[in-house]
């Protein structure tokens, strides 16, 4: 992009090439760099320290009350977060997370989409103001209004239900994941619909009024036309869903403190901060943060990989 | 000992902790010791009754000056506090632990080695079961302030209205239980605490267990042996029969438990006596305190829930100052009358000399005159020796407290909840590169 806007595009003068170059040279650069410092000092060196402090350890030999010495541990924190049963729940538990709210959230955000494309729902305006709002919620105060709204006794929502003779408690064993992903969705559903409904313009008129000229109804112009013509935003939200998922913690976090249910491991990152602040084990934080990491590249890439692979089929 | 704090005040806590870190991060200094002035010395705590003790310190001699903060209490963030600012490099000069996190503080090098400090005469004034908590491998790293040996608070006005005695054997307690729960439907007769994991591990204590072990040089983990198997199963099914109740102790719920009345009594440590004389005035004339069912009474043992052991930290730059400053708090009448002059406290001393002062300086009113500090020199002698804390105690807690709520709400069994905390324990004192065992009898 920015070598595209940098480039004297309607420029008569003839300037000698090499100084062109150069400038264009210069112009990249500076454009380029507040994104590379940004990209080392929050990315990179962090990385890097995780990885080194992941295989590095202050040791102290037998007992652990002599003097302290860092020294190489090679993979000894990645076999303690691999051998550790806590860990492992964390991630079924994110895996689950991921299987219950991507569906919802994809299939959710696309059919608010389209619904507002075809011209069903009026007021459109209010309705994409209506639904984007929760999103410009910060994620730790969506999580404080819905715990309100979750803890018996001081909830209207389950009082209006106790009245009506249903019981839930949506902090107890079965419940709380579903109400997790009931605020993710409450959260990002509007910012998602935009993206799609943005996609959806792009669309070209002339494709849908053949499809009417055929005689494709709106719901057959919807799902047949218009969807596979937005596939890439789809796949794009998808990616950014799921990325987002595997590092469940904001919610959880706060949930925690009302619901035994929701334990200092619940997920894995919840498990990373519970290594680093409450056990003070720094090896065995730096090493998870790794395994995620590298889970999260992992699926991103194979997300791509059969999403190219499907659209070459 | 760890006072119980109400959700608000949690809440208010939890708010003004950032607060709280950014103001001291610029008024730790001076520690130094300078030959003009008073040596200065910063001192954290959550104890209640700590101002008043610093004050009377500070009154009593011209040579050290102790600024006191107080802090959350350890779980609500204390213990992060002190971590964090250990590895900043500003820990206070002295830092209040309680005994499971003794260890922890000391593997990672915040608490430091005091053993040359801590002089024959400070030691001789000590209880030594007390001593030998903050003792490993032979090298002592906290003095301990108080112990509190776990005891049966009972409600007299209940016990005497469904004609009931005070159970001396487990065994009394379970069918003392059945009656409550036959002759009073709504009522039980105590609380299993589902986020009392330091209460079941006294109960373990009790028993026998020896959770942690360090002969041969390594950490022996055995948290499911024979002793605390006895105890899970004893309490499963008190939860099964419906004896108890099964929720916890921090929270709403067994604060209606207590003050409606629902529970007949609690079991914990002797601090526990002066939390309720704070926590419900209301109540006052109706509890009284007996000594902790046996398993078998003609051998009475028992463990300490709760108490707390003050720490010279490694960025004290004044070790014997702080050294004469804890001793002091820790061995001298005064501060002990400091302390409980805040009306809310029930401290059993670790150095029994004080005993005397406590008993003279504890208002009885509120148990009808019941000479409870007596009780307590007796329950303190019975402590059973050979108990350490884990490297990791907090997170072992932690975890075992996650399966007790799921075994409360019926997914699984305290035993389970017990392996679960072995298993999430040991990779934690591997990563820390301890050498460790592990062993399931």
């Amino acid at each position: 992009m920015t070598l595209t806007a940098s480039r004297p595009a309607v420029r008569p003068v003839p300037v000698p090439r090499v100084r062109t170059r150069r400038r264009e040279r210069f112009a990249c650069g500076v454009l380029m760099t507040p994104f590379f410092v940004l990209l080392v000092t929050v990315f990179l060196i962090p990385v890097g320290t995780a990885v080194w402090l992941s295989f590095f350890s202050a040791d102290e030999p037998g007992l652990g009350f002599g003097p302290e010495s860092t020294v190489f541990v090679g993979l000894r924190s990645y076999a303690a977060v691999l051998g550790d049963p806590t860990f492992l729940s964390g991630l079924g538990t994110v895996v689950l997370y991921c299987l219950l709210y991507l569906p919802l959230m994809v299939v959710g955000a696309l059919g608010l989409a389209l619904l507002l494309d075809s011209g069903v729902a009026r007021l459109r305006a209010w309705a994409q103001l209506a639904l984007f709002l929760p999103h410009a919620v910060p994620g730790i105060i969506a999580a404080i209004i819905w715990l309100y709204l979750y803890t018996p006794g001081i909830s209207p929502v389950v009082d209006l239900l106790g009245k009506a003779d249903i019981t839930v408690n949506f902090l107890g064993v079965h419940a709380v994941l579903p109400a997790i992903v009931n605020i993710a969705l409450w959260s990002n559903l509007g910012y998602n619909m935009v993206i799609f409904y943005a996609a959806l313009q792009a669309v070209p008129r002339e494709v849908l009024e053949a499809a009417v000229i055929d005689g494709a109804g709106p719901v057959r112009t919807a799902l047949r036309i218009k969807t596979p013509l937005i596939r890439a935003s789809v796949v794009m939200v998808a990616l950014f869903t799921l990325i987002w998922a595997l590092q469940l913690f904001t919610e959880p976090m706060l949930l925690s403190q009302s619901t035994p249910m929701i334990s200092a491991r619940f997920s894995p990152s919840m498990y990373i901060y519970d290594a680093a602040f409450t056990r003070n084990n720094y090896g065995l934080a730096a090493s998870a943060s790794v395994i995620l990491l590298l889970c999260t590249i992992a699926l991103s890439y194979g997300v791509t990989r059969w999403t190219n692979r499907s659209r070459a089929a | 000992m760890p006072a119980r704090p109400s959700r608000r005040s949690v809440l208010a806590a939890s708010l003004a902790f950032p607060l709280a870190g950014a103001l001291n991060a610029c008024s730790v200094d001076g520690s130094a010791p300078s030959a003009a002035g008073p040596a200065r010395l910063t001192f954290w705590s959550a104890l209640r009754g700590s101002q008043q003790v610093v004050d009377a310190f500070n009154r009593s001699q011209n040579r050290i000056q102790v600024v006191f903060q107080q802090i959350p209490s350890g779980d609500q963030g204390g213990y992060a506090k002190l971590s964090n600012a250990a590895r900043a490099g500003n820990a206070p000069d002295v830092a209040t632990i309680e005994y499971p996190q003794v260890p922890g503080y000391a593997i990672d090098g915040v608490a430091r080695d005091i053993t040359d400090l801590v002089s024959d005469r400070l030691r001789a004034k000590l209880l030594p079961q007390a001593l030998r908590l903050t003792t490993f491998a032979g090298r002592v790293f906290t003095v301990p302030l108080d112990v509190e040996p776990i005891v049966l608070h009972y409600r007299t006005d209940l016990f005497d209205q469904y004609g009931l005695d005070v159970p001396r054997t487990w065994d009394e307690f379970a069918a003392t239980a059945r009656l409550v729960r036959d002759r009073a439907p709504g009522r039980r007769l105590a609380l299993f605490p589902t986020d009392g994991a330091l209460q079941f591990a006294v109960f373990a204590w009790q028993a026998g267990a020896r959770w942690f072990d360090t002969t041969g040089g390594a950490w022996n983990v055995s948290l499911a042996d024979a002793p605390t198997r006895r105890v899970a199963d004893y309490w499963q099914g008190l939860i099964e029969e419906n004896l108890v109740y099964a929720n916890a102790s921090l929270s709403r719920q067994n604060d209606a438990q207590i003050a409606q009345g629902l529970v007949l009594a609690r079991l914990s440590g002797a601090w526990d006596a002066g939390a309720q004389m704070k926590a419900r005035p209301a109540q006052k004339g109706k509890w009284a305190i007996a000594p902790l069912p046996q398993w078998d009474p003609a051998r009475p043992v028992v463990g300490t829930h709760g108490g707390s052991t003050f720490a010279v930290t490694k960025d004290c730059r004044n070790p014997e100052a702080a050294m004469e400053f804890i001793e002091w708090q820790v061995a001298h009448p005064d501060a002990l009358r400091a302390r409980l002059s805040s009306g809310t406290s029930s401290q059993y001393p670790a150095a029994p000399a004080l005993v005397d002062v406590g008993r003279a300086a504890f208002d009885r009113a509120y148990y009808v005159g019941q000479d409870i500090y007596r009780l307590f020199e007796t329950e303190a002698a019975k402590i059973r020796d050979g108990w350490i804390w884990g490297p990791r105690m907090s997170a072992t807690q932690r975890v075992l407290q996650d399966g007790f709520a799921r075994a409360g709400g019926g997914q699984g069994s305290l035993l389970d909840a017990v392996r679960a905390a072995e298993a999430g324990t040991m990779p934690d004192l591997t990563a820390l590169g301890l050498a460790t065992t592990e062993h399931s009898s």
